[in-house]
């Protein structure tokens, strides 16, 4: 067995994961043809989007979220926060997308049930055979 | 299921022999290594009383950002989410419902027990997310999600008829909706308008003095630390996306048999 | 060996399970289910890596509001997919 370093090894394993489980969504909305489901589908690879851009700004242990806790600091504290913080600026993207995407998500499952009450069924493939 | 659990736990013993491999070859590059630079300006400059023309006053770096240092993709960003609730909105336009008696409906009593118990306590925590949004993790858009579960909650136990016993329908959700963000436009126009009256130079959604921009908010109350304009951004978008969670689920729980009469004596166009 | 990386190599794998079981099942209550394990796994993985401003959006949309209104929706049109 070839020694490896094993906090690398159990970083890949989470990087290839998520890309493994990107594409297993991309082809839940592409290959099935119920709506409610590409509507499912289409959650789970927006948040495996977002957990990749938080992914890219995260430091080495040992790092402590960007909170400051001490009310009046030093510019001695200021430089030791600066040093051990992980990256603010993604999470601050990614609370504007994951809200975007829930507003967006939700007026989808509006027009779904209007496209029930008028066609009478959610499967793409009759819907396509109907032609208004 | 079972041959589907099968298949994923054989794909998951795949993944770990792949990244083993690739861990063998050097791996996927310098994973977690340090931070970019412009982060380090973020970190160094979002609480230092030491460097007045770049501070934002507040010590929760993620808040600064969205409201401070990047406070016009937060207003688009509120744009977009009004424009999916007015779609939701007219989709069920001109639906009237009849009011029923509310006596006898819903889940059994123990579980409308708990339910009273828990829904203060969730809209104190929410509360207190909301106005703590500046010194620990929190704001307006976690509070407004936190909050967002009550009126599913009411829905689900109670039933629908509650809610219009207790007269919180759809025009009420709407008129406090529109009151948040109302808060929200009126804070973006205080720094042009006390600019205005003194005579000096001052941009809209601007929180600490800048180089020729000397007008400013409070960034300490009393003694207490407020951080300008954040905590009036985070209670006016707090009480927005509660509000608009609230429309959606009213909407949603009409009951589908009324919704086809009215709709199908509209006329039959499509 | 560091804590942090053991316990989101877990929580990433139990994500890669119950996703794949969430899109190949054909009763669609079950696959909602699923989706929001899936969604309680990367909770903790966001936890992990020092994020608690996301956890605090995270947590009552995914596992509180979808599965909610994807269940009305389901309830009110029809229940089980057909390949």
């Amino acid at each position: 067995m070839l020694s490896i370093n094993v906090d690398e090894f159990l970083a890949n394993i989470s990087l290839i994961s998520l890309i493994a489980i990107i594409g297993i969504s991309l082809y839940g909305i592409f290959v099935r043809p119920n709506i409610i489901k590409k509507i499912i589908a289409l959650t789970i690879f927006t948040d495996a989007s977002n957990l990749l851009a938080i992914l890219v700004g995260f430091r080495r242990p040992p790092s402590i979220p960007p909170v400051l806790l001490n009310l009046q600091p030093s510019p001695e504290d200021i430089r030791y926060f600066t040093q051990v913080a992980v990256d603010p600026l993604p999470q601050a993207l990614v609370l504007t997308a994951i809200v975007i995407g829930m507003a967006v998500n939700l007026l989808i499952i509006f027009i779904a049930l209007q496209v029930y009450r008028l066609y009478g069924t959610l499967d793409v493939r009759k819907i396509k055979r109907l032609r208004g | 299921m079972r041959k589907d659990l099968v298949v994923a736990i054989c794909l998951a013993i795949v993944i770990v022999i792949i990244s083993y491999i690739v861990t063998l070859g050097g791996g996927l590059g310098p994973l977690f290594s340090d931070v970019r630079p412009l982060a380090t300006v973020y970190l160094g400059t979002t609480f230092n009383t030491s460097n007045p023309i770049f501070t934002a006053m507040s010590p929760e770096a993620v808040t600064a950002i969205v409201w401070d240092y990047r406070g016009l993709d937060t207003l688009f960003e509120t744009a977009v989410f009004y424009l999916a609730i007015i779609g939701s909105v007219a989709i069920y336009r001109g639906i009237n419902e009849k009011l029923r008696i509310s006596m006898g409906f819903g889940l059994s009593k123990i579980v409308k027990v708990v339910t009273k118990l828990l829904i203060p306590m969730n809209i104190a925590v929410a509360t207190s997310i909301a106005l703590h949004g500046h010194l620990t993790p929190g704001g307006g858009f976690q509070a407004g999600a936190a909050m967002a579960v009550i009126p599913m909650l009411l829905v689900v136990v109670f039933s629908r008829y509650f809610l219009l016993d207790i007269r919180l329908s759809k025009d009420l959700a709407l008129t406090l909706r529109s009151i948040g963000l109302l808060g929200l436009a009126l804070t973006l126009f205080t720094p042009v308008v006390i600019g205005l009256i003194n005579g000096l130079n001052a941009y809209i959604m601007q929180n600490q003095a800048k180089i020729n921009a000397p007008v400013s908010l409070p960034a300490f109350v009393g003694g207490s630390l407020i951080s300008g304009s954040l905590i009036m951004y985070n209670v006016s978008e707090f009480l927005a996306v509660s509000f608009g969670f609230a429309i959606l689920f009213i909407l949603l729980s009409i009951e589908e048999g009324l919704v086809k009469d009215q709709m199908r004596g509209e006329g039959v166009e499509h | 060996m560091e804590l942090t990386y053991l316990l989101l190599a877990i929580s990433m794998l139990f994500a890669l399970i119950a996703t794949y079981i969430a899109i190949f099942e054909k009763n669609l209550v079950k696959a909602v289910i699923f989706s929001a394990l899936q969604s309680i796994s990367f909770a903790l993985a966001l936890y992990l890596l020092r994020a608690p401003d996301i956890v605090l959006v995270y947590l009552p949309i995914t596992v509180g509001v979808y599965p909610a209104a994807i269940l009305f929706l389901i309830r009110k049109t029809e229940e089980v997919e057909e390949v």
